[in-house]
């Protein structure tokens, strides 16, 4: 369980020196060039994982709808942008306008799927998310 | 101590995209898990990467044709800042291992954004990989342990109805 507990925690702060790194790179170049960089690297490495585990081509793949593999080009963009964001605002305030959005989202996405929620902690959460970005946005340069 | 970092965009704008980006992430997690739910984790995070350089080149296509990339004058970048994809990459295979332990998709995304939440004050506070240092306040602080707490209880509680 101690092992799980720091995959996931390990898993969180890869995404932040991910998105540190790409927009170290955008300073140079430009934020679609770090994205484009950061989805071929990857891919590089995925390939070459895959080969080595196998399963890169699972039974099942020809029944996928074709707009499941928008995730692609969405994770483009997501990239370009964070990594635009956070020579602007800064790691805490990226991370925290991000993850903002992402749980907002999420729980529109799960009301609109008709996903079963339990609406007093969510409407709750949802306020706390909204309460901590108004507070972000206070007039104090950060 | 934001002297280093362009300012020509009105901070509420920049505030603004990254919430979008938010969004944009939630849809990205529906469609890559989509993926995964018909063949497995690898084969999402590597399908989506391939998709994703297809769509990063021709956008690019796009705005040279516009004549929209200008790249001249800036300072080089170390080669270590190419390789942000291999922590993007190797997140979805912690990510993946952790989901299937007993903290599930609940424990593993409640942690995963602690993790980060902790990194970007450590980010910020000694400018790590080459980003300018920011000075931490308690505004950002409170703001992030609110944030955190929300995204906790819509994840830990919001998903399992009584």
């Amino acid at each position: 369980m101690i092992v799980a507990v720091l995959l996931a925690c390990s898993a969180g702060i890869l995404i932040g020196i991910s998105r540190q790194i790409n927009g170290r790179l955008s300073l140079s170049t430009s934020p679609l060039i770090a994205s484009f960089w950061n989805h071929v690297v990857g891919f590089a490495f995925l390939t070459v994982l895959g080969l080595a585990l196998g399963g890169l081509l699972p039974e099942g793949v020809g029944q996928v709808p074709w707009y499941d593999y928008l995730g692609g080009p969405i994770g483009v963009v997501f990239v370009a942008a964070g990594s635009w964001v956070i020579a602007r605002i800064g790691a805490v305030n990226t991370a925290l306008m991000m993850i903002g959005g992402q749980m907002v989202s999420s729980v529109l996405l799960d009301l609109a799927l008709s996903v079963p929620t339990a609406l007093l902690p969510t409407g709750l959460g949802v306020a706390l998310v909204l309460a901590g970005i108004a507070l972000s946005q206070g007039k104090r340069r950060s | 101590m934001t002297a280093t970092s362009p300012l020509e965009n009105p901070r509420p704008l920049v505030f603004f995209a990254a919430f979008s980006a938010g969004g944009l992430l939630t849809l990205m997690v529906h469609f890559n898990g989509e993926l995964a739910r018909y063949g497995n984790p690898l084969f999402s995070s590597w399908t989506a990467h391939g998709t994703g350089t297809i769509a990063a080149i021709v956008f690019l296509g796009l705005l040279y044709r516009r004549g929209r990339v200008m790249t001249e004058g800036r300072p080089p970048a170390p080669l270590w800042a190419y390789l942000g994809g291999l922590s993007g990459a190797a997140t979805v295979m912690l990510s993946s291992t952790a989901v299937n332990s007993p903290l599930a998709l609940a424990g593993t995304l409640s942690l995963g954004l602690s993790g980060q939440a902790i990194f970007s004050l450590a980010a910020d506070h000694w400018g790590l990989f080459g980003l300018p240092k920011r000075r931490l306040t308690a505004r950002n602080l409170v703001a992030l342990a609110l944030i955190i707490a929300g995204s906790a209880l819509i994840i830990l509680e919001g998903r399992n109805p009584a």
